[in-house]
């Protein structure tokens, strides 16, 4: 086997098609009679729902049907619980998921209420207005805190408090070192929710082939399998009856993996009704209110040390807001919770979080995934602490570094995944060491900054680490299998959005099986081509559908030199496949190609011998038994405008170990736009809901998502260190880059100002919000 | 959403309640508005704003007068639904006299905005409900110096008979307009 592709800056298989337009997204499927269907969303964030009259909108010009909550009978459910509630002792957990039209209450702005489906998007938008719709406005609760009040307005009748979950997970004996730290750093720290906001929002088109029995839907899901299973149930349809395509899909960015949207459960329904297909795209407005969101968490944390900044032990304890519903069950807080720890020793660890419904917005994973907010604390009260003892900030995160002999070190609390948090390997040290090596870090301190200071710029440094649990089961699974035509077809489960599978997938087929990565035909995200799996997110595609990839070309590999050898007369061992063929190693010109040897593995007539498989295919499953946790260090510098409080970022390093790279190009990609999400999500993008709950800027006008111009360069740089627990060595890296760029950024800016007492604890800032704090720390001082 | 101002005009402060009582003056001054006494101080309706031929937005509009002293002060409660969102609240309008020709009327609306309305407008709502509120205001003033109303610069449509809530409905309008932008 050559390892020619694995590792290579191969150019990226799905870009002819993608830069040529020829990509196939949601909104470019075009089918004859093709019907329309546009959304009654709720302007309240709260209302009881007293009377609801659609007898006008049906009388609308190009309508065909109307339908509420009372059409839907028995179709009628709320969703799912998407992911179980982890087990975690003494765990309260409360479950109210989303409903695919409000029936008696609606219980954030945005929430449907109808849906009204005509010949054209105009026309059913047109006939939003005349449905008349009575809501009685009910006391909203926007903020996650005022939200567990005993007073607070109760979002679901059914509890007896807004709590939806409470957890406490220990490691140690955290109370029992608090007296013996030489520094304890308390501090409230604040993150805010943002938007994904992808280029392409969410979409459905539903089509019933009634003669065939035959529902197709093509979504913008990053889960195309659940969502076939969940469609076919729902439907009392069979499993194979049920074809989900995810195509090509501009962003997926984690709300794609929220699952059963409202327009997604209906839109299926509504064809099987009609007898036509229907289209739903989601516009950017839409997207504001009918989309996930995430972050939001206020945190009260400590952090213990001894004299010389080790960490003894760390408290904290903080509030999740979940948002109207919670179909996501607890994988982001148990995120935050997991992630908090970083690449440190931590002796001891009390953790505690109280899940808050509230009037906004559902929330389910956003890059990165409830990890923001954990790396925000522990960095933070890094910085804190370094700063009080007199310590640099690299020199305290250092001394806290596991070693590279502590792995596979086991936390022993519970992770996202249900099982133990379990780090698979790791090697810090040389990543913060690189990091400041590219950003030049002890030169900039000691004569840039001065220099720059001299001339009364104010610019600062920062570099802050992370680790991201990566790659987690259950299994994903991979077809790989050789046309008569000699081509080489690779199909998954997992959907793309983005990832460069096309690339990275057949990079790992094509070294097992001696073919060109342009050779490989790769098919995602099609129950019909591939119907077993789970989906993309996580940072998973890569470690979990790549290894599938491997097993399954291994897999095909065998077989091939199987049939070779019986068509060659020689022993497999003698032989090796290049370009396309089947040759005996020391006599070259005995060969056979792929194509040939594809046609001969599935005979038309006589015999073959008992326990014959046809053809040349293999399908393989991968599914770990644990995640693998991707790491690095981030490093950036800023200059800050002290009057007008603007902050540009003028350079940018990662320093990146997500194990074997498949393919660093896309690796490099993978990070420069989770960085630019990072740069948005600590700067820009904040999505402010007033006291009734109703979003404030609700369009790119004054929710602001970074430019070409607000994102600098940015140097990456890898570092492999291979997971043990997948035979490829690999770990993920999607997420990786938005993952510590709001505490690097804080940290950054206050060592640019230098402003005594000067602390950012809040994620996003904006130039507003930290010119505030900027006064208030002058005022103070 | 507070809105605060203050407008000063060029007549007696019972010229100008009269005037706010003049259907055929107010009508001037509020565009796109077609309002309806129901019971006393009680008025309902419909505001459509247009561009060109195209009905971008359409509220209905319940305003009630409450705590209406002649010729010193009325408080309006208003509440407005349409397919752009909602807006509900109150204002408070008091009118001082300056002078024999000059009067001082002091407004302040304090309003709930919800939907879209609030979600894509908020950056703006302020400034240009000010200045919508000055349009329809200015038109009232130029009727009380005995000049020929000037017909309002936004764009839209002139329906009927509107009444006191003038201020209400002109800040409305402003809302509506935000949305158009």
């Amino acid at each position: 086997m050559s390892a020619a592709h694995f590792g290579a800056a191969v150019s990226r298989n799905e870009d002819a098609r993608l830069l040529t337009g020829q990509a196939l997204f949601v909104d470019d499927v075009q089918l004859e009679g093709m019907l329309h269907a546009a959304f009654l969303r709720s302007d309240y964030a709260h209302a009881r729902i007293t009377n609801l009259d659609v007898s006008a909108a049906q009388e609308s010009e190009g309508v065909v049907a109307v339908y509420t909550a009372a059409d839907l009978g028995e179709y009628w459910q709320p969703g799912p619980l998407l992911v179980p509630p982890q087990p975690i002792e003494r765990l309260e957990f409360h479950c109210a998921t989303q409903v695919p039209l409000a029936k008696d209450k609606v219980r954030h702005v945005g929430e449907p209420i109808a849906v009204v489906v005509a010949r054209s998007r105009y026309e059913a938008e047109d006939a939003l207005p005349l449905i008349r719709v009575e809501l009685e406005p009910l006391p909203a609760v926007a903020n996650p805190v005022a939200a567990l009040e005993p007073d607070a307005p109760r979002i679901h009748e059914q509890f007896e408090s807004n709590l939806a979950a409470h957890a406490i997970q220990e490691k140690g004996d955290y109370a029992s070192i608090v007296d013996q730290a030489a520094l304890v750093v308390r501090r409230h720290l604040d993150h805010d929710r943002g938007a994904s906001a992808p280029m392409e929002n969410r979409g459905v088109v539903a089509s019933w082939d009634r003669k065939c029995g035959e529902l197709t839907v093509w979504d913008t899901t990053q889960a195309p399998i659940p969502i076939r299973n969940g469609l076919a149930r729902m439907l009392g349809l069979p499993e194979t009856q049920v074809r989900v395509i995810a195509p090509f899909i501009g962003g997926g960015f984690g709300p794609k993996i929220m699952m059963f949207y409202p327009e997604e459960v209906l839109l299926p329904w509504v064809t099987m009704q009609l007898g036509q297909p229907v289209k739903w795209i989601e516009d950017r407005q839409e997207s504001f209110f009918a989309t996930t969101q995430e972050r939001s968490q206020v945190h009260d944390a400590e952090l213990a040390v001894d004299a010389e900044g080790r960490i003894l032990g760390v408290r904290d304890v903080f509030v999740y807001d979940a948002g109207a519903y919670n179909p996501y069950g607890l994988t982001l807080p148990i995120n935050t919770q997991c992630t908090l720890l970083g690449p440190y020793e931590v002796p001891n660890y009390y953790t505690e979080f109280r899940a808050a419904f509230t009037n906004k917005p559902i929330v389910s994973p956003i890059r990165g995934a409830g990890r923001q907010p954990g790396v925000f604390v522990m960095e933070r009260l890094l910085d804190i602490a370094a700063r009080e003892l007199g310590i640099d900030v690299m020199e305290i995160r250092r001394r806290n570094f596991l070693p590279p002999d502590a792995f596979p070190h086991d936390h022993g609390i519970i992770y996202q995944d249900s099982a133990s948090l379990v780090y698979d390997s790791g090697n810090y040290l040389p990543a913060l060491e690189r990091a400041a090596e590219m950003i030049d870090y002890h030169r900039f301190l000691d004569e840039t900054q001065p220099a720059l200071r001299a001339e009364g710029r104010h610019v600062g440094i920062g570099i802050v680490s992370y680790v991201e649990g990566t790659g987690i089961g259950p299994y994903e699974g991979a077809r790989v299998s050789i046309e008569p035509s000699g081509r080489v077809n690779l199909a998954t489960g997992v959907g793309t959005q983005g990832q460069g599978h096309f690339t990275s997938f057949a990079q790992i087929a094509a070294d097992q099986l001696g073919v060109e990565v342009a050779d490989v035909e790769v098919v995602t995200g099609d129950t019909g081509k591939f119907h077993w799996g789970t989906g993309t997110f996580a940072s998973r595609g890569a470690v979990v559908a790549g290894n599938a990839c491997h097993a399954a070309a291994v897999a095909l590999r065998e077989k091939i030199l199987e049939q070779a050898a019986q068509e060659l007369e020689a022993a497999t061992a003698d032989l090796e496949l290049v370009a396309g063929t089947a040759r005996v190693k020391e006599a070259p010109e005995r060969s056979i190609a792929f194509g040939e040897l594809a046609v001969r593995a599935n005979p038309l007539r006589g015999g073959v011998k008992p326990g014959t498989e046809p053809g040349l295919e293999a399908t393989a499953y991968f599914g770990p038994e644990k995640g693998s946790t991707a790491s690095g260090v981030h490093a950036m510098i800023v200059e800050v405008d002290p009057e007008t409080a603007m902050v540009d970022v003028q350079r940018y390093v990662v320093v990146h170990d997500c194990g074997k790279v498949i393919n660093p190009t896309i690796v490099r990609g993978q990070i420069i736009g989770g960085v630019a999400h990072g740069i948005g999500n600590c700067f820009y993008e904040q999505l402010v809901f007033d006291e009734n709950a109703q979003l404030q800027n609700a369009s790119f006008m004054d929710y602001l998502i970074p430019t070409a111009t607000d994102v600098p360069p940015v140097d990456t740089d890898h570092i492999e260190t291979p997971s043990p627990f997948n035979p490829l060595g690999i770990k993920g890296a999607g997420e990786a880059g938005a993952i510590p760029t709001n505490p690097l950024f804080a940290q950054a800016v206050e060592n640019a100002l230098q402003v005594p007492g000067l602390e950012v604890l809040e994620m996003p800032l904006s130039p507003n919000r930290l010119f505030e704090l900027l006064c208030a720390a002058r005022e103070a001082d | 959403m507070e809105i605060q101002s203050e407008f000063v005009f060029n007549g007696s402060r019972d010229d100008l309640w009269a005037n706010l009582l003049d259907p055929t003056v107010l009508a001037k001054a509020l565009p796109g508005t077609k309002l309806e006494l129901v019971e006393e101080d009680r008025y309902e309706g419909q505001m459509e704003a247009t561009v060109g031929p195209v009905t971008a937005a359409r509220f209905d509009v319940t305003i009630e007068l409450v705590d209406k002293v002649a010729p010193e002060s009325f408080t309006m409660r208003v509440d407005g639904k349409g397919a752009a969102g909602f807006t509900k609240g109150t204002a408070l309008v008091q009118l001082a006299e300056q002078g024999p020709t000059e009067t001082l009327m002091k407004y302040t609306a304090d309003l709930q905005v919800g939907g879209r309305i609030a979600g894509v407008g908020q950056r703006l709502l302020d400034s240009v409900a000010n200045s919508m509120s000055r349009q329809g205001l200015e038109a009232i003033n130029r009727h009380l110096q005995g000049e020929a109303p000037a017909e309002a610069a936004a764009p839209l449509q002139l329906l009927s008979r509107p009444v006191l809530a003038a201020i209400a409905v002109v800040i409305i309008v402003a809302v509506l307009l935000v949305v158009l932008l």
